[in-house]
């Protein structure tokens, strides 16, 4: 992609124009500045995969460049959905994968022996960098002044909405996804424009790549068709758009198709339909307008009529009947909780409990696009003026993907292109017409008298009114407001960049696994508990000891302990989740059959009690529970976990279901003993615990982490002696405190 | 240096055949393979033998000060030194030295190869000069047995002091007739709870055996041991320190003329070999006992002394960069302290790799003799952490990667090798690849720090120009398959225009 690229500028450089070498120039240094403003995580921290997703990624990264891409392909990871396993190869868009193997090796190929991780870490700013460049093209294809481009480029360059998600090792697939969403548009454009085979091929080529990146590809499959729709509604058919549209919808169909996972998604699901019908739709009309050609007005009106009845109704019970059949596959969950924001929460409480699928709060879009959010409208409302058939694709794109961004958090990421491109355009707009020092002032001097200069002057103030005044010319004449606005603009700007940096540095670039705190004397002082357990982990248990955690360290503890783990992020399987959620949530007895018959090894909770760590499993714990619940509504009650005056408690008020859970128990297990008696406090909870601590029996804790964030506890075998472990532990106890032997042994005798 | 087990069945095999003819059979070995029925030649006799063991470390330190006497009639060069077959292969840094003038250095040793079903095997330590008859020499042989100490009990609480137990034979074994012997044994602190009292009658002042005094256990003295008697005695004694071991250290020195620069890698498989946990491990009991700091057999910290004037040191394992490392550099030494993630407790593992850089000027010297082309580089063969217990390593591997096109490189060092090769390396933009020296050795202790190995190769000037005509060349030639491409018309357009 990076030729094409090149291959554009290079045309322009070499007709020696200053101003595209200029454009060069500012290019690239928008494109450093994309990258650089990503490095805050890698310069305050190290060079470390982010989060939890990015964890599989490389893992399957190492996996694909130490085994081969065959293999890769085939890959059956039985490490992961013990004892289920998971057809990884089959199962995942292999694109982000395959780009930074190709990279590793070219590297290798020249000799440089550049580490695979500082390849998946810095593969998303590097790709930010060619967004930029990509948003460029995208503007630039819009309207005719070169500095929207420019602007777009640099908006989307440091935009937090697009930070967010391509910070330095946040190795995710919207890390290259996003680039190549903005270049496939900016090739489909200028297919439409040009009615050009070769670049709807081109754009199906990026379309087929990103398919094989990002599943968010739908957008693409339903907004290029949307757009040929609405120009066909707008009586804007043309050859051009049958040329481009039809080699798009054939090559990108046939190259989305190769992916496994997608595999014949394109022709059998729901969400692919819209393009087939626009295919479909696009013959005829096609069909229609050759015939136009043929036949006198009066047979065609009567052939029309009967046509599109016949063919909506065909088209209609094909797709019913298709649909009832099971050949298309209804809508899936996550699709459904695009149109309605509450069905999730009440069907599938695996999606709801993910945060970034939530409905986007309104503060939100300020934090993420700034001033732009105000400009976008703007920008969407001199597209309207205009409105050539690229100008209808920003209008509708515009509309789409505001309403998606407002349903999900995280299709703020589609959003972000084309607010950055929009907010450009109505920005250069605002720039053009002030920033013209020399035009006006040599039209008004010759042409206008001082009396029209004053009007003119006075119009500027109501912009309105000087529409309807029939002055024959139009601009800004007065210095003063021009300053004036050009400053207030160039303040915005400034001002855009101090809270990109600002957001960017404070919110977007922590990595998560590792946590910052200062020390009193100012210094940084790292926590790194996680890595901590799970290096523990990796050096200290056998090789294939199964861990058991929530889903949310499934990735995590592949990737960084190198063990087998019940369930992961990947949450195809939301029985086996509720199975790890029903054992975590039941009490010891219940839990030791479920742990034994999943052999488990060691169960890790973590525990944000001691450090006001929020985002621990005692906060997560009622997801577990309603997902439980789920699949068990007898065994597994949320009610329960409650107390009668409905308040999720963990202190003495707490219930005796939540206090005889095993999550409850690994938590707060010797927790008791840190502090005084009695004084025992769970921080980040606010709350005062009871004095007498949880024992435990079918479990014993292995590991504890410095900051008591992560805990493992190694499941007990089975008693020596046939016992259960509840009476073993009595027992051991007894045997140790006579006064609970003494009152236990006389009970039983007087019974017998 | 030592028995490699497939070298050993090959022996075995063809031991059965004809033992008379073995030596000839392996022409190219250093070593000497001898029959199982073999017997040291009674040519001397000990003296006077006094022995040191030394617990201070987790490894154990022995010291054989032994007056020989050669009884034969003709002049003697070869003294052999038994050790069980067992013990044998974790004895390392052997090391033989004339007590009256140590000033002379080392003498030749070697390991005799037996038949693998022979319980005993030799080091056969060659006199610089054959001792006359009826004459004395004062030998004095040290050297350290690996893993020699076991923690007893095998498991024990986190707060619990650890017990080891060294079990040896009072009797040093020898070759030869010892005329009067005593065996020193030093203990790291007075608390020895149990060891092995030997009957008054053996010994020969009729005292009690041992003679205690402070931490200082004397066995002997004894008269007219013959040669091969044993007599197995065994002590244990508190040692709450951790017991660390690597099993594998491969360390990776890069010379670099260009940025003038030597870039050092260490990478560790360490291990604990002490007393594991009885129960499992508890946060809450270790940062409670933190306050006190007592001693435990837990390792909690590594610290490296560095050569001055060392830069950028780098801390990581397999998951990425370990905050909890400190580095102090002053003009006179440079001190990084590296902390495990975690403590590494009897039975845990942990490894690691640590880094730095340092100035090549102090490493290297150009010799002016010769084709002036000649350098020598001068650096430790080991470095690594040191803790006042000591680090045991089972296998080193230093690998030292000179610049590219280096040729006629040679060493030297004072520590036995089992191994050394030359390789290419190839990374950064190399086109042939860096030449490499790898060295290979086995059983060393953290007392060998700082021993030298010193390395001379050629390099010539015009290699060094390698790599800059070779980026230029590549660089053009991207250039000019840029332009020829660029400047070809495949548009069908243009040719209707044309």
């Amino acid at each position: 992609m990076a030729t094409t690229d090149d291959g554009q500028f290079l045309k322009k450089v070499s007709g020696r124009n200053t101003r595209g070498l200029l454009r060069v120039i500012i290019l690239c240094l928008i494109a450093g500045a994309a990258v650089s403003s990503r490095l805050f995580s890698v310069i305050r921290f190290e060079s470390i995969i982010h989060e939890f997703d990015p964890w599989f990624n490389f893992r399957a990264t190492k996996y694909l460049v130490q085994n081969g891409f065959y293999s890769f392909w085939d890959w059956f990871d039985d490490r992961t959905w013990h004892p289920l396993g998971r057809v990884t190869g089959g199962t995942l868009y292999p694109g982000l994968m395959v780009t930074s193997g190709i990279i590793y090796h070219l590297l290798r190929f020249l000799a440089l022996p550049v580490d695979i991780r500082n390849i998946c870490v810095l593969l998303a700013p590097g790709f930010s960098g060619l967004t930029a460049l990509a948003t460029y093209l995208l503007t630039s294809e819009m309207v005719t002044s070169p500095s929207a481009g420019l602007l777009a480029a640099a908006f989307m360059g440091i935009t937090p909405g697009y930070i967010s998600r391509s910070v330095a090792g946040s190795y995710d697939n919207e890390a290259i996804a996003i680039f190549l969403l903005v270049f496939t548009f900016y090739l489909w454009i200028k297919a439409v424009k040009l009615g050009s085979m070769f670049w709807g091929a081109l754009t199906a080529l990026f379309y087929g790549y990103m398919v094989s990146a990002w599943g968010g590809y739908v957008f693409i499959t339903n907004l290029l068709p949307l757009h040929a729709f609405v120009l066909i509604c707008m009586g804007r058919y043309s050859p051009r758009l049958y040329v481009s549209y039809c080699s798009w919808y054939a090559l990108g169909t046939l190259a989305s198709m190769q992916i496994p996972f997608v595999g014949f998604l394109p022709i059998r699901s729901s969400e692919h339909m819209s393009a087939l019908g626009v295919f479909g739709l696009l013959q005829l009309v096609g069909f229609v307008e050759w015939v136009r050609t043929q036949l006198p007005n009066k047979q065609f009106q009567t052939l029309l009529r009967a046509l599109v009845l016949v063919v909506f109704v065909v088209a209609l019970g094909a797709l019913v009947l298709l649909t009832f059949s099971g050949v298309i596959a209804p809508w899936t969950g996550r699709f459904y909780s695009l149109w309605d924001t509450g069905y999730a929460k009440i069907h599938i409480p695996i999606i709801a409990s993910v945060s970034e699928h939530q409905p986007t709060a309104w503060p939100a879009f300020f934090f993420d696009l700034n001033m732009m959010i105000w400009l976008f409208p703007a920008g969407v409302y001199m597209c309207f003026k205009t409105l050539t058939d690229e100008q209808v694709f920003i209008v509708i794109y515009a509309v789409l993907a505001s309403y998606f961004a407002g349903v999900m958090v995280r299709l703020m990421l589609t959003l972000t292109p084309i607010v950055c491109v929009a907010a450009a355009m109505a920005f250069s707009q605002i720039l053009d017409t002030y920033l013209d020092t020399k035009t006006p002032k040599a039209d008004a001097k010759t042409n206008e008298s001082p009396a029209d200069s004053a009007k003119v002057a006075a119009a500027a103030v109501l912009p309105d009114s000087l529409r309807s005044t029939r002055t024959p010319y139009i601009g800004i004449y007065s210095y003063a407001s021009k300053i004036t606005v050009i400053g207030a603009s160039a303040i915005y700007l400034l001002l855009f960049v101090l809270h990109c940096t600002w957001v960017t540095s404070n919110a977007y670039s922590s990595p998560s696994v590792v946590l910052a705190s200062r020390l009193p004397d100012g210094s940084q002082h790292i926590i790194d508990d996680y890595r901590e357990a799970y290096y523990w982990l990796r050096q200290n248990t056998p090789e294939n000891a199964k861990i058991m955690s929530w889903w949310d360290y499934g990735y995590q503890i592949g990737g960084m302990a190198d063990r087998p783990t019940l369930v992961d992020n990947n949450t195809w399987n939301n029985t086996h989740i509720a199975t790890v959620g029903k054992a975590m949530s039941s009490r010891e007895e219940v839990s030791y059959p479920i742990m034994r018959q999943h052999e488990v090894d060691y169960v890790l909770v973590v525990f944000g009690g001691l450090l006001r760590y929020s985002g621990d499993d005692i906060n997560k714990f009622l997801w577990m529970v309603r997902i439980a619940e789920g699949i068990w509504p007898e065994e597994v009650k949320e009610r329960d976990f409650f107390t009668p005056r409905g308040e999720y408690r963990v202190d003495d008020q707490a219930t005796p279901t939540m206090r005889n859970s095993l999550m409850y128990k690994m938590s707060y297990y010797n927790y008791n003993s840190l502090f005084p008696a009695g004084q025992a406090e769970d921080r980040v909870r606010g709350a005062k615990l009871p004095a007498e601590g949880p024992q435990l029996s079918t479990v014993e804790e292995a590991f504890t982490s410095e900051n008591w964030i992560i805990r493992i506890y190694k499941v007990k075998d089975l008693d020596n002696f046939g016992r259960d472990h509840q009476s073993a532990v009595a027992f051991d106890h007894g045997h140790k405190k006579k006064r609970a032997s003494k009152k236990k042994g006389p009970r039983v005798l007087r019974v017998e | 240096m030592r028995s490699i087990p497939l070298l050993l069945s090959c022996v075995a095999a063809v031991s059965q055949l004809c033992s008379a003819e073995l030596n000839l059979s392996h022409p190219l070995l250093s070593k000497q393979v001898l029959p199982s029925t073999f017997k040291p030649p009674q040519v001397f006799k000990n003296a006077n033998l006094v022995r040191t063991t030394n617990l201070d470390k987790e490894y154990v330190r022995e010291t054989v000060n032994v007056i020989i006497e050669n009884i034969d009639s003709k002049p003697q060069s070869e003294y052999y030194l038994p050790f069980e077959s067992e013990v044998i292969s974790r004895v390392g840094g052997f090391e033989v030295k004339d007590k009256k003038s140590p000033e002379k250095g080392s003498f030749k040793v070697e390991v005799v190869e037996f038949d693998s079903r022979s319980p005993t095997e030799f080091y056969l330590i060659h006199l610089p000069t054959p001792l006359a008859p009826k004459s004395q020499l004062t030998l004095s042989i040290s050297y350290s047995i690996l893993a020699a100490a076991t923690p007893v009990p095998a498991q024990i609480a986190q707060t619990d002091k650890q017990y080891l137990q060294y079990t040896f034979s009072a009797f040093t074994p020898s070759a030869y007739l010892t005329q009067k012997q005593k065996t020193k044994v030093k203990f790291p602190s007075a608390d020895v709870p149990d060891y092995t009292t030997l009957p008054a009658d053996t010994n020969a002042e009729g005292k009690v055996d041992p003679q205690k005094q402070g931490s200082t256990f004397t066995y002997g003295p004894y008269n007219d041991i013959p040669a091969g008697v044993t007599e197995l005695v065994s002590a244990r004694y508190e040692f709450t320190k951790p017991l660390t071991r690597a099993s594998l250290l491969e360390r990776d020195i890069e010379v670099s003329h260009w940025g003038g620069n030597l870039a050092t890698e260490e990478r560790y498989w360490l291990s604990n070999r002490g007393a594991s946990l009885k129960n499992h491990f508890s946060r809450s009991e270790w940062q409670r006992q933190q306050y006190m700091n007592p001693p435990t057999s837990a390792l909690k910290a590594l610290p490296f002394p560095l050569h001055a004037g060392v830069l950028n040191p780098y801390f990581t394992d397999d998951i990425g960069n370990v905050s909890t490392s400190r580095f102090r550099s002053t003009p006179r030494e440079a001190h990084l302290e590296i902390k495990p993630r975690y403590p590494v407790f009897g039975g845990w593992k942990y490894s690691f790799r640590v880094g730095w850089d340092a100035d090549l000027k102090n490493y290297l010297r150009k010799l002016s003799a010769g084709s002036g082309d000649s350098y020598v580089l001068k650096v430790p063969f080991l470095e690594g952490p040191r803790i006042p217990e000591g680090i045991e390593y089972e296998r080193v591997t230093v690998r030292i990667v000179l610049p590219e096109g280096a040729v006629n490189v040679k060493y030297s060092t004072p520590v036995p090798l089992i191994g050394a090769e030359t390789g290419l390396h190839k990374t950064f933009m190399d086109t042939l690849g860096r030449t490499t020296l790898t060295l290979h050795a086995l059983n060393v202790v953290d007392e060998w720090r700082e021993r030298e190995l010193i390395i001379t190769y050629d390099y010539p000037w015009t290699a060094g120009l390698r790599k800059p005509v070779v980026l230029t060349l590549g660089l053009f030639a991207v250039f000019v398959t840029a332009w020829v491409v660029g400047s070809l018309d495949t548009s069908i357009k243009a040719k209707k225009a044309a």
